[in-house]
């Protein structure tokens, strides 16, 4: 299958500028839009103890406004020149990004250079955003069912607290946060050489250079963040926890293990193993519980991938009346028998046909694109990995899946969390 | 770079044309029409099979017939069990499915090129060869109703569900969901009887985006649908939507909501009124955006809300205009006061041309970005060829657009926003809302959570005007973690409308005009400096002559404090 199918690889370019910032460039001018994806490496597990929310608070404080772009400028400028943008923090990175009509590629540029250079962190900015936090917080977490129940996990699958602790953070802490901190925090993790910059689709390679040069060039660059320690030991740090959630309709489980780091061979195989599991209408749960038992309304999973240790989850919202123990138990029976026989040839080949597809997939659009690379320049230092990954996928034997299912998918690396419908019965 | 050149936004490089090419297009003897966009940059395809007719066709007595049908296409077929045909087409990496919308019922497909005749091959099987197995039809209708079950706890379905059943009347577009009572309904004889009847190659259409080579692909779609018979579907007729004359107001009763769901509503125009690129223009300027008009109101400005919208829903047959919001319960008349101000603003003054500029450089400028994917494309050319647009269309799209102008988006605003004969839907805590929202329709009707009518004389107190009397000094005592806290409340009244102080011993807060009393219900926000900090505290209680009992919440504390007391002094 593999000799058959030819990908040519995708046009990359990589330099440094004098201040530190990493630059990546991959032309295509298929379609005359261009997407700038700026990625800093900070995310959550930067955050200390006491002060956890400032990534993402930040990600709020870059829309307010800079030197020379007032206050919710920022979208207003993008709407006005026929782009989209957005921004998103993680535990491992807070990314930035604009798509763009080829010819405003120096609107995006001048948006991203001037609020890297001159962020208004102001009282009256941060007062501001603490309480636009702490309503997206409400809405998106506190207000919906099973809302809370990914932050709950992290704490019992991890024992390190820069990987435990929520990305939206404690608003006791965000309240704590004095101007000076938010100003030191931008000092330091938003500085040229804590960042790389992307640009994916219709440009020409000596104009964006300039270009780039001319907006980024004299921003300056600062000491390098602290060092940091995302080690764990092998096991969950707690096995098991109740959870009475208020709006819950019904009751569901969430299973969690911890696993390897990304792109580690062990966590390729899991991440495979995952897809049989609970990956589309032919995946092993979907056939044994959706279908087979018919015991569940929703059944879903998905691995999270970071550079230090990361993990893979399964969870199911379970019909009323039904037994979650004995769902459970099939669920576990199923990564029983992938730990002792590994997958089918059948499934293999389903593997690999997946693989080719989501990767030609992921190709089309510029700003797809722009983020893979700035993933794999920020964190590996080759943006060039985004045209050898699938190999790196494809490479992964049946007993390499076997054998990392049996050492990692088992119940003592196992966090189990139980939502319990606690509302009035709705 | 000097600090000058940094000061203001660079003008833009100069514009790259963006050149779609039209598809080639033919048509089979039996009637079947196909459209092929070659593109081979990437080794991928998309396939479409449309078929002009959706949920609207319907029979009376056989609510979601149609969409059941497209969702069993895919559970089992002569030569394939469900699990054999999921495990077959995900095998290939590729998807396929099924699903109806009200106009149409489409059948979409993508894959690696390398397997487009397997591909060509499964979706014949599913269109020509289903066998709606009974115990795949048991399962759907089990799984439908719990999904239907679900949906009610959705404050958006509920406010939909009502939005559709006023506008639209006798017209199918009135119903945006089935019942389970319809859903249990439905047998496997009626499935097979409709799906004869339905799928015609006459009635359809075949859309192919990718990487294929026109003349293999247009052979192999002769071989897999070329022997498919020509009939008859009948034309069916609708009744028209019914003529509004006066304003509505309709509130679905969520007791305790923190939230209103709002949406006001008006039939507007059909996707293929000429008028359909200006509509688009003003709507964006008036809502479609988070640079549009009403999200500057009633986020920005206001902070009413997370977001407020307009959109237009324009469908085959009819269409709607609809300004929606959820907004904080409290605030629910404020928001309609402003809906409506910005609604008649976009009818009676011209817009800017910055304005108008603005919202036309958004809609052209994001087009190639929708363009940019195989899907985008996919989707962009197959909505041409459903509604049956014009062959350049997508060529001339941008111009359109450029070419409406300030004058059109006034016309248009004025034909297709109707604040005299609006629909409003709020779903809520009605007794809440009811004192709030009553004074912007005359029609008012009041349901629950089932659709079930509602007796308004229940919520009729406070429709009265019976407004309990508040003024005064009230000696209130705290519950803060066991600790028995004194705190005073100082209030004003002015109709509804309350203002005053809150003295503690921490500090002292002040209630601007924004207290209110809705019948023996009080709530205010008291805002105190405190170390340089601005803390709203959130006072909420019911009244009973001259005791008063209720919360007080605020960010310090996690739980809202309980309090108690009675009136001291009566202005």
């Amino acid at each position: 299958m593999s000799e058959t199918f030819n990908l040519p690889p995708l046009e990359i370019e990589q330099y440094t500028l004098e201040n530190g910032l990493r630059i990546v460039l991959n032309r295509d001018n298929a379609v005359p839009v261009v997407a700038v994806a700026v990625y800093y490496d900070v995310g959550s597990r930067n955050e200390r103890e006491g002060r956890t929310g400032f990534a993402h608070l930040f990600e709020h404080m870059m829309f307010q406004g800079s030197a020379n772009v007032k206050k919710a400028e920022h979208f207003q400028y993008i709407m006005k020149a026929g782009g989209t943008m957005n921004g998103t923090t993680s535990s491992e990175r807070t990314n930035y990004f604009e798509t763009l009509p080829a010819s405003q590629l120096p609107l995006g540029l001048w948006l991203e250079s001037d609020r890297m250079r001159s962020l208004a962190v102001t009282q009256e900015n941060l007062d501001n955003q603490r309480e636009a936090v702490k309503e997206e917080k409400r809405l998106r977490y506190d207000n919906q069912p099973y809302g809370q129940i990914f932050d709950l996990i992290n704490e019992m699958i991890f024992r390190n607290f820069a990987n435990s602790h929520s990305t939206i953070g404690s608003m006791e802490h965000l309240d704590d946060a004095t101007v000076e901190d938010v100003q030191e925090f931008f000092r330091i993790y938003y500085a040229p050489n804590n960042a790389v910059l992307v640009l994916s689709g219709a440009f020409e390679p000596t104009e964006a250079k300039q270009l780039i040069e001319t907006y980024f060039g004299d921003i300056p660059s600062q000491t390098p963040p602290p060092d940091l320690n995302v080690d764990e030991p092998k096991e969950v740090a707690e096995t098991f926890r109740e959870w009475e959630d208020k709006l819950a309709p019904f009751p569901a489980f969430l299973l969690g293990w911890k696993i390897p780091p990304r792109r580690s061979q062990k966590f390729y195989a899991l991440y495979l193993a995952g897809k049989l599991l609970y990956d589309g209408e032919s995946s092993r749960l979907y056939q044994k519980l959706v279908k087979g038992e018919e015991s569940v309304i929703q059944l879903f999973g998905f691995t999270d991938e970071r550079r230090g240790p990361s993990s893979i989850f399964v969870g199911a919202i379970p019909k009323p009346e039904r037994d979650l123990s004995k769902i459970r138990g099939t669920i576990m029976t199923e990564i029983l028998h992938i730990a002792a026989d590994g997958p089918t040839a059948e499934e293999i080949q389903k593997l690999h046909n997946q693989l080719f597809n989501d990767t030609v997939r992921m190709r089309q659009s510029s700003q797809s694109r722009a983020q893979q690379i700035a993933e794999f320049a920020l964190y590996d230092g080759d943006p060039t990995l985004i045209n050898s990954e699938l190999e790196d996928l494809l490479a992964v034997t049946p007993e390499q899946i076997r054998a990392a299912v049996d050492e990692y998918l088992n119940n003592e690396n196992r966090a189990l969390l139980d939502v319990i419908p606690a509302g009035n019965g709705q | 770079m000097t600090q000058a050149i940094r000061k203001t936004a660079p003008a833009p490089l100069s514009p790259v044309a963006f050149n779609i090419p039209q598809a080639f297009q033919t048509t089979l003897k039996n009637g079947l029409k196909i459209v092929i966009f070659e593109d081979n940059r990437l080794p991928l395809v998309s396939f479409r099979l449309a078929f002009f007719s959706g949920d609207v066709n319907d029979p009376d007595d056989a609510d979601g017939l149609t969409s059941a049908m497209a969702a069993m296409l895919t559970e089992g077929t002569r030569n394939y069990t469900s699990l054999a045909l999921a495990e077959k087409i995900e095998r290939l990496g590729a998807n396929i499915s099924a699903s109806s919308s009200d106009d149409f019922t489409i059948v979409a497909a993508s894959a690696l090129s390398l397997y487009n005749s397997e591909i060509l091959e499964l979706i014949a099987e599913i269109v020509f060869r289903p066998t709606f197995p009974e115990d795949e039809l048991d399962l759907y209708k089990r799984n439908t109703v719990e999904n239907l079950k679900f949906q009610r706890s959705q404050p958006s379905f509920l406010a939909n569900e009502q939005t559709a059943r006023i506008l639209y009347g006798e017209h199918p577009y009135a119903k945006i969901s089935p019942t389970p009572e319809d859903i249990e309904k439905l047998s496997r004889n009626a499935l097979v009887g409709f799906h004869r009847k339905r799928f015609l190659p006459n009635n359809a259409v075949f859309v192919a985006v990718g990487d294929v080579d026109r003349t293999e692909l247009v052979k192999d779609i002769k071989e897999n649908f070329g022997k498919w018979q020509t009939g008859d579907f009948g034309a069916v007729a609708f009744y028209d939507p019914p003529a509004r004359s006066e304003t509505s107001l309709t509130i679905v009763d969520r007791p305790g909501s923190a939230q209103s769901n709002i949406v006001m509503a008006n039939i507007a125009l059909d996707r293929n009124n000429p008028d359909y690129f200006r509509v688009m223009v003003m709507n964006q300027v008036l809502g479609a955006g988070a640079s549009s008009r009403l999200f500057m109101n009633l986020r920005e400005e206001k902070g009413f809300t997370y977001g407020a919208y307009t959109k237009i829903d324009a469908k085959r047959l009819s269409g709607d205009f609809e300004a929606t919001a959820e907004v904080r319960t409290s605030v629910t008349g404020e928001s309609l006061k402003e809906f409506f101000y910005e609604l008649n603003r976009i009818r009676n003054e011209t817009v800017s041309e910055e304005e108008l500029a603005n919202a036309k450089n958004f809609l052209t400028g994001v087009f190639p970005i929708r363009a940019e994917t195989q899907e985008g494309l996919t989707n962009l050319i197959l909505s041409q060829q459903l509604h049956n647009l014009p062959d350049d269309y997508l060529q001339t799209y941008r111009d359109k657009i450029d070419a409406v102008t300030t004058h059109d988006v006034e016309h248009v605003a004025k034909k297709y926003i109707t604040p005299k004969n609006m629909a409003i839907v709020i779903v809520g805590d009605a007794e809440a809302i009811l004192p709030q929202a009553k004074p912007f329709a005359k029609k008012i009707k009041i349901f629950d959570t089932e659709g079930k009518p509602k007796d308004i004389s229940e919520y009729g107190q406070k429709l009265g005007g019976d407004t309990a009397q508040v003024g005064g000094i009230w000696k209130l005592v705290l519950d803060f973690q066991g600790q028995q806290v004194p705190v005073s409340l100082l209030l004003k009244q002015s109709g509804d409308v309350i203002s005053g102080k809150l003295e503690t011993m921490l500090g002292n807060g002040k209630i601007n005009d924004g207290g209110k009393i809705s019948g023996k219900k009080l709530s205010a926000t008291a805002t105190s400096e405190m170390q340089g900090k601005t803390i709203e505290f959130i006072i909420s209680a019911t009244v009973e002559g001259d005791s008063m009992a209720g919360t007080i919440s605020a960010p310090i504390v996690s739980e809202p404090l309980s309090f108690k007391g009675t009136r001291n002094e009566k202005p």
